[in-house]
């Protein structure tokens, strides 16, 4: 069971994305008003229940701040000196977390849906960049500019991910229900469109194979990079082999899902199942990966919840809602029996208070 | 908290004032009410009893007849045999008739609701009627015969697509339809989707279904034995002009490519059809066009059944939609007399219903609860 802990946001607007920082315990949201807050998640206070203090956050009164809703943000993989910011407003920034300022933007022609960059490559320091447009940008943040550019989706994409294993193989999901798996060195085309039936596999038929029968909205490898979850507008969530891009056929029911614009969903790393945190409504819903079954829904927000995120080190679950609350979920080594709460109000209570009377009527 | 048999705790101890007795009516202080009390277990798994253990006593037993198990089992009620048929070795302290219809119709599950006896008349009243509509009732409404769907009792995808298939209306469209189950009712009776998915899928490389693109919902697929789509096929395309290419596709092309869909490529290189082949499939129903270059395998003849699906799925859930609450016992569900547009029955419908989560099940104390999801 998950308690819940609480971080309000300084910020009157929802937060949209959230992600977490690598080595400390710093967390980034980015709201609707194209505010960024840096929260501190150190649990200083030894209550259960506390509230993250937000360290800094670039206002609306930063000159370079974001003029429409933040999409997605992201720490530079390596470190939390640097993180990246991609928005409505059709820019990408890099921010310097020390003077937060920009140290370079981005634009584009359309609107960005989201952005990601390599978690693990040493290699290269892409950028890729999801718009309205069908076409998958790459940005190197090397050189300022958008070095490559992939091109296969009909409709605009709105999840991408790079695979947490191999530094090169990069996943899109687009509106037009296909999930596309890249080798960013190749020059042509997808290595492959993911299909849903299994079906045969040859070139000619990659143009009708789809991944799910609706907008395929959000995209999010397993920690190893093995498999990776694909949900769509079609209220599925499917586990791919992301080697043979195979529909491992794990069936999770019903994931409703109403977002027109991706949906940020993880998955735990380190658990000894893993589980999958999928935004339902105004709940979190919760899955083992690859046995499909629900295990519960962590009720606690009042609106509809946008993203979670999930830190390894403390194995702790933030999640961002239209409410403008973000919630820290911490798994609770034991279930809260209501004797166990009668006792310690007992014991509180001072001896001298306590009065001898019995309360039977016995006489 | 249980009474002993003989004492009636109703009625106030003494000699009860004398009345002239109807014939037929229960008279309270003879006999101690005997009422069914329906033991629920709670969620799934085997039916665990609620304390008591069915005796015999009383004028009633004949009319409440233990019934067999697999009548017993509908949408989440245990089989625990004897508790429901027989008669509960205690008297119930109260017991009020409700007003709602859920007790008068589907009285399989008679629901007792403690209240409070006003006074002597009203109880003999009350009395009367709960014995009444538990013995005859009960034997009306018998109904659907069908394991627990829920539960998975028989456990896998293979004898769970049989059992659907008998829930199929064959004389509705005379035979010319294979029977066709859908892959949610499928899991409506498998409980773990993953599995029977996976369960599917073998069967469906081993030859003995075919699973079909039902067109108006891309997520809806048909499951139909391979040897009555082949004869049904056959007998359908007898005689006409197309009759040539269908039998040369049945023989091909449907053993050695279990898909739901075939390309261009496959149908022209592979197994050698000619446009004018393909276009005669199209026009005999086998196929129906994906895509340019692309086709899904199809029933010739399923219009029909696809148009009785869809009303039907829309009139049951409008059964749902229009109870108070916008939630219904399953067995009051079940009772009901069906709307004339449901014309495949209604636990097709409610199997399809349950299984893709179009209605949320929840097991209460006195059966299985259907509730429309509030989004």
């Amino acid at each position: 069971m998950l308690g819940f802990l609480s971080a309000r946001q300084t910020g009157l607007e929802d937060p949209l994305r959230l992600r977490r920082a690598a080595s400390t315990r710093s967390m980034l949201s980015g709201g609707s008003d194209g505010v960024i807050v840096l929260y501190d998640l150190e649990n200083s206070s030894r209550q259960p229940y506390y509230t993250c203090k937000a360290v800094c956050s670039v206002d609306r009164y930063h000159p370079d701040v974001h003029k429409y809703s933040v999409e997605t943000v992201q720490w530079y993989p390596h470190d939390t000196g640097m993180f990246t910011s991609s928005s409505f407003d059709k820019t990408l920034k890099v921010w310097d977390t020390n003077t937060l300022q920009t140290a370079d933007v981005f634009n584009f022609e359309e609107t960005v849906y989201s952005h990601h960059m390599s978690p693990v490559s040493t290699k290269h320091c892409l950028v890729a960049v999801g718009t309205r447009g069908p076409k998958v940008q790459l940005c190197d943040l090397k050189s300022g500019s958008c070095s490559h550019i992939l091109q296969g989706h009909r409709q605009e994409i709105l999840a991408v991910s790079w695979s947490p294993r191999y530094d090169y193989i990069l996943a899109t999901a687009s509106a037009d229900s296909r999930v596309k798996l890249w080798d960013v060195r190749r020059a042509s085309g997808c290595l492959i469109t993911l299909d849903q039936h299994n079906g045969e596999k040859s070139q000619a038929v990659e143009s009708a194979n789809t991944a799910h029968n609706g907008k395929v909205n959000g995209l999010c490898f397993t920690s190893d990079g093995l498999h990776l979850l694909t949900v769509g507008t079609d209220n599925r969530m499917r586990l791919w082999n992301s080697s043979n891009g195979e529909n491992t056929l794990v069936n999770y029911g019903k994931v409703c899902n109403n977002s027109k614009k991706g949906l940020k969903f993880t998955v735990s790393s380190g658990c000894s199942s893993e589980f999958v945190f999928v935004p339902y409504g105004s709940t979190i819903a919760v899955y083992t990966v690859y046995s499909g079954e629900q295990i519960t829904m962590l009720k606690g927000h009042y609106k509809s919840v946008d993203c979670c995120v999930f830190q390894s080190n403390l194995q702790e679950l933030y999640s961002g809602s239209r409410d403008c609350n973000i919630l820290a979920w911490v798994p609770s080594l034991y279930e809260p029996v209501p004797d166990d709460d009668e006792t310690t109000t007992k014991s509180q209570l001072n001896p001298a208070f306590e009065d001898a009377w019995s309360s039977s009527d016995e006489g | 908290m249980s009474f002993s048999q003989e004492v009636d705790p109703n009625v106030a101890p003494g000699a009860p004032p004398h009345r002239p007795r109807v014939p037929g009516r229960a008279c309270s202080w003879r006999d101690p009410i005997r009422c069914r009390r329906g033991a629920r277990p709670g969620g799934g798994g085997a039916g665990i009893c609620v304390g008591t253990t069915p005796s015999s006593t009383g004028l009633r037993d004949d009319k409440l007849t233990p019934l067999s198990s697999s009548r017993l089992g509908t949408y989440g009620e245990g089989g625990s045999p004897g508790l429901l048929g027989g008669t509960p070795g205690e008297a119930v302290r109260h017991c009020s008739a409700p007003e709602d219809p859920i007790f008068r119709l589907s009285s399989l599950y008679p629901y007792l609701f403690p209240g409070i006896i006003k006074s002597r008349d009203m109880s003999r009243k009350r009395h009367r009627l709960v014995p009444e509509t538990t013995g005859l009732k009960r034997r009306r409404k018998e109904g659907p015969v069908e394991s627990d769907p829920l539960r998975g009792e028989l456990g896998s995808a293979r004898a769970a697509v049989s059992e659907l298939m008998q829930l199929f209306p064959r004389g509705l469209f005379e035979d010319a339809l294979p029977p066709i189950a859908l892959r949610s009712q499928v899991y409506s009776l498998v409980p773990d989707r993953t599995v029977a998915d996976r369960q599917l899928k073998e069967l469906q490389e081993q030859g003995e279904i075919r699973i079909v693109q039902l067109g108006f919902d891309l997520d809806a697929h048909g499951i139909i034995f391979t040897e009555d789509y082949r004869t049904r096929v056959l007998k359908a395309c007898d005689g006409r002009p197309y009759a040539g290419a269908v039998q040369k596709f049945l023989a091909s092309v449907l053993p050695a490519c279990g898909d739901l869909s075939f390309q261009q490529e496959q149908m022209t290189q592979t197994f050698g059809f000619r446009d004018s082949e393909i276009t005669h499939l199209v026009n005999a129903g086998v196929l129906t066009v994906r895509d340019a270059g692309s086709w899904w395998l199809a029933v010739p003849g399923a219009g029909r059944f696809i148009k009785y699906f869809v009303k039907g799925r829309q009139a049951v859930l409008g059964m749902v939609r229009k109870a108070k609450y916008r939630e219904l016992l399953l067995s009051e569900l079940l009772g009901r007399r069906a709307p004339a547009v449901v014309r495949l029955g209604l636990t097709y419908h409610v199997h399809d219903l349950i299984g893709a989560q179009l209605v949320d099940c929840i097991s209460t104390t006195s059966g299985t609860l259907l509730r429309l999801p509030e989004t």
